[in-house]
């Protein structure tokens, strides 16, 4: 296919839309959550409605990615007049198709958060749930489906591999993503554009574009819903990388723990392939890039940059002294790129409406949008992106429906085991990378969990730790023992065995596997634990013995 | 060949480009504690003890895995490199069950030797005390897993020099232990060559020979350098 | 290296069609040492654990040291050396989970069965694994029972949809 051909797709499929033809749309979210909370059966069962009532002509069924509040699912969003609603079983299918679709007047009391407003907004986008985010990398994520390219297509769909392709060069493609400020999603906040142009100025034959999709974090699932809702962005965004630094090679690591998502994005290759939008000679231009899948086999120390790399060789995960930075020497020794799965799904629309755009949102040091997988003890558990800078009391109440029960905030834990918890004093912190490492927590991939005060913040920390321990590779001493004397200390603590002298040893022992530990994995376990030491020291303190015999 | 000024401890030092830092200290007689590092074969960086600070650097990197590069700032000596050597120190006597009266490295144990040199007295960790095996199944040698410390020089010997990778390591964390073939005996490997190049490899008594008593241990590590050394020179 | 056909272990019967898909695999794969892990992946899928002569057949067409395959094998969970149980109970233990009460639902399955976690019951009936996350975190604690999750999952509902599965009701 050429650029000519690929403008009448698009054209034709943007006719199909609704705007164009009159037809309503429904679409139903079948997110994990969803799948899990009965959304197959409930499709089958819609299907089946409309056919009854001859009304298929009308009106088209789409199966969606993650649309957000997982807790309320399974959740079906009817277009264009975005009435959303939830818990939907099949019970209840029959009237709303009575009277969403046939009679066109929306079922208030099964509407989205019909149970926790006074009234529920008719159009779901002026709930304060979605109108406090912005959508930028799930944005088509729960309107289109995802098994069908065509409807990436329709939603402007390589638009922005066309552009770079054929009006920029790989120069002006990384001034693009250096101009908007954008920084790596996986964790650390590298900017981004920073590491595409390293990549680029190392001169080999062969360089490599890694999407790194080993979601380890316990209590995070970001990549895996922008995977499974919307795989083209990710693909197109790794495509683009490549032009820009070079590379004819990409390969995506998923977690084996999402067969969907493996599923969803080998489909999408295929169907890109077909298209000639991966494969030699993308739209009729001089470049060529092909990307594999590799199914990560269960270890969280391969979200690691360069055990990810040995893992994609086929060998044990462990990580490698830096430098050598992988941009110098990564995959089988070549330059590579590794990205994660977010910031591969920003880049297109970076590349479509300019970095200078993109920049403007979010903080001055933290630039756009970032998605959080919301969950623990809170109302409105689920998938949310937001603007960087807003503030951690906007995304619990606002948007959260804060906590269960009506109980009381006591913390907020983000970036998982590598990151930290914040206690409530600190509601009103901006979620941008530099205020969470101020209060000795991480951005992290977007893990957020929220604890009410059933949370025993050392029990907390000792989970956190356990987790380390048995992820640890086991290459280098810190890590492998430090981890585990850190672990069995904390567990002294919380069956209030332990003394002063014990806590001392701990704070030493947790501020040495952080500076001497080979890789982040090591560097960043003792995180948890030093942050709830920092702000929750009473819960440790009201557990020592009193008398200090041990020495 | 050019060199490259670098400063190591205040001390002005023309260095060699391509080198690591390690090299360079050794060079310069500037002592660097090592115990992972065996020369002759590739470093790994994994047991943090020749860790150094690097002037701009916030983290702290391993010397035997670093290249010098001009004009850079290291630091070999200062009390939180010395602290960090006790503690990791310690916790290579704490993991495992090292009891040097009755080892037949006793005296002969880059691991006893440590010890002495961040003058430990006393180990403020709980011991773990683990399970291990002792493998006799070899005619000559004993792997004795409650002597190791897991610095995988047998592996990459075994693998590197001798090319027969018997040595390998299964699972992870802190459950790590060294295995050959498919964790079989070490007598029933196929591809153990008996060659002993990982007796002499081994820092402490975990490889050693059956036929001798303790404390008549005699393991000669520079053989691997020398080996490697001399083949280079064939080439 | 002495010769790698001498790796002991039963040989496996050509005509399995389990066999035949790793076989396929393997070629597909161009019999690329790197592609260990993904060879690994579809005997696992397979077998549902990767049995000895398994691991021999693989460490033999990759021509590879036995002792690299095992090391690999035993770095990654998702990689099990013993049968898994005939019906398998994943509760996941990610932070979600554990904030919501999974550790309750483990030792209510281990009081109830007496399955430890990461244990197979003597019948090989059930086994009893976690996970530590897989990634349903907005309908924690959940709980996979033979591929099916199972959403907010209480401890006694868990213990009766085990009880059906392995027909003790």
């Amino acid at each position: 296919m050429n650029r000519q051909e690929l403008k009448t797709i698009i054209q034709a499929e943007k006719n199909r839309e609704f705007s164009q033809t009159g037809k309503q749309k429904i679409c139903v979210c079948c997110g994990a959550g969803c799948l899990s909370s009965g959304a197959e059966e409930v499709m089958k069962k819609l299907q089946e409605e409309i056919k009854a009532r001859g009304i298929e002509h009308e009106v088209e069924v789409i199966p969606t990615g993650c649309m957000g509040p997982c807790n309320q699912g399974p959740l079906l969003k009817c277009l264009p007049g975005y009435n959303m609603y939830q818990k939907v079983d099949c019970s209840n299918i029959e009237k709303i198709v009575q009277s969403q679709l046939v009679e066109k007047k929306p079922l208030e009391d099964l509407l989205l958060f019909a149970d926790l407003r006074e009234k529920p907004f008719l159009d779901a986008r002026e709930d304060p749930y979605f109108k406090k985010q912005l959508k930028i990398a799930l944005k088509d994520c729960g309107t289109l489906n995802p098994e069908r390219i065509e409807d990436y297509l329709a939603h402007d769909g390589y638009v922005a591999l066309d552009k770079a392709l054929f009006e920029l060069s790989p120069e002006e493609v990384i001034a693009e993503v250096k101009h908007s400020r954008i920084r790596g999603r996986g964790g650390a906040g590298y900017p981004t554009g920073l590491k595409w142009e390293s990549v680029y100025k190392y001169v080999n034959d062969q360089k490599y574009v890694i999407c790194n999709g080993d979601e380890g974090d316990p209590g995070a699932f970001m990549d895996r819903s922008v995977l499974e809702g919307n795989p083209h962005r990710v693909l197109e965004g790794m495509c683009i990388a490549g032009y820009a630094i070079g590379a004819s090679k990409g390969f995506a690591y998923i977690r084996g723990e999402y067969p969907l998502a493996i599923k969803r994005f080998e489909q999408a290759i295929k169907q890109a392939k077909k298209m000639g939008l991966l494969g030699s000679h993308i739209l009729g231009s001089s470049f060529s890039f092909d990307i594999e899948v590799r199914i990560g086999a269960g270890a969280f120390v391969c979200g690691e940059e360069t055990a990810l790399i040995a893992s994609i060789e086929g060998k044990r995960g462990t990580p490698k002294p830096r430098p050598p930075f992988p941009a110098e020497s990564g995959l089988w020794g070549k330059p590579t790129l590794i990205n994660n799965v977010e910031t591969f799904a920003a880049i297109a629309p970076i590349i479509r409406n300019g970095g200078e755009w993109y920049s403007e949102i979010g903080t001055p040091k933290s630039a756009g949008t970032k998605v959080f997988a919301l969950a623990g003890k809170i109302n409105n558990a689920g998938l949310i992106e937001v603007p960087m800078g807003t503030t951690l009391r906007e995304i619990v109440f606002d948007i959260g429906g804060g906590i269960q029960h009506g109980e009381e905030f006591k913390a907020a834990q983000t970036g998982g085991p590598s990151g930290g918890c914040i206690p409530a004093a600190h509601l009103d912190v901006k979620m941008d990378y530099e205020s969470l490492v101020s209060l000795g927590s991480i951005m992290g991939s977007g893990g957020l969990i929220i604890m009410d005060k059933s949370s025993d913040m050392v029990d907390v920390a000792r989970f956190f730790m356990e987790f380390c321990m048995d992820e640890s590779c086991g290459k280098c001493v810190p890590c492998r023992v430090g981890t585990r004397m850190l672990h069995d200390l904390l567990q002294k603590i919380c069956d209030n065995k332990a003394t002063r002298i014990d806590l001392d040893r701990l704070e030493e022992l947790a501020v040495y596997v952080k500076e001497a530990s080979l890789c982040g994995l090591g560097g960043s376990a003792p995180n948890p634990l030093l942050s709830t030491l920092r702000h929750f020291r009473e819960e440790y303190e009201s557990r020592m013995l009193t008398h200090d015999l041990s020495e | 060949m050019n060199t490259i000024p670098i400063t190591i401890d205040d001390k002005k030092i023309e260095a060699d480009p391509g080198k690591s830092i390690l090299e360079v200290c050794r060079e310069n007689d500037i002592e660097i504690l090592t115990m992972c590092h065996l020369k002759g074969i590739l470093d790994i960086g994994a047991c943090r003890l020749c860790l150094v600070e690097i002037e701009g650097m916030n983290k702290l990197l391993s010397a035997c895995t670093t290249k010098v590069a001009a004009n850079m700032i290291i630091r070999t000596n200062t009390d939180r490199i010395r602290k960090y050597q006790r503690i990791t120190t310690e916790l290579f006597f704490a993991e495992r069950n090292h009891v040097c009266a009755v080892c037949v490295a006793n005296g002969q144990c880059e691991l006893q030797d440590l010890g002495y040199k961040v003058g430990l007295d006393h180990i403020r960790y709980p011991h773990l005390f683990p399970q291990c095996e002792v493998d006799t199944s070899h005619p000559w040698y004993v792997l004795d897993h409650n002597r190791c410390i897991m610095c995988s020089r047998c592996v990459r010997v075994c693998n590197e020099v001798e090319g027969a990778h018997n040595w390998d390591i299964k699972n992870r964390g802190h459950q790590v232990r060294i295995i050959s073939d498919f964790d079989t005996p070490w007598g029933e490997s196929v591809t153990c060559t008996s060659c002993g190049k990982c007796l002499h490899a081994c820092p402490t008594g975990a490889i050693w020979p059956k036929a001798i008593v303790q404390g008549q241990l005699q393991k000669n590590p520079g053989m691997i350098c020398e080996l490697m050394e001399k083949r280079k020179m064939r080439l | 290296m002495k010769s790698d056909t001498a790796v002991p272990g039963k040989e496996l019967p050509k005509t399995d069609p389990r066999v035949k898909l790793i076989a396929a695999k393997l070629k597909k794969e161009n019999y690329q040492p790197d592609a260990l892990i993904e060879i690994l992946h579809t005997a696992q899928n397979a077998y549902g654990h990767l049995p000895k002569e398994v691991l021999t057949y693989i460490t033999k067409a990759l021509r590879l040291p036995p002792s690299r395959v095992y090391s690999t094998v035993t770095f990654y969970h998702f990689f099990s050396l013993k049968s898994k149980g005939e019906h398998t109970c994943l509760v996941c233990t990610g932070t979600a989970c554990y904030v919501k009460g999974a550790q309750q639902i483990l030792q209510a399955i281990e009081k109830e069965t007496g399955i430890a976690p990461g244990k197979v019951s003597a019948d090989n009936k059930l086994g009893v694994q976690v996970a530590r996350c897989i990634g349903a975190c907005g309908l924690a604690p959940a709980v996979v029972i033979d591929e099916e999750v199972q959403a907010k999952a209480s401890p006694e509902e868990i213990i009766q949809k085990l009880n059906a599965k392995i027909g003790k009701i």
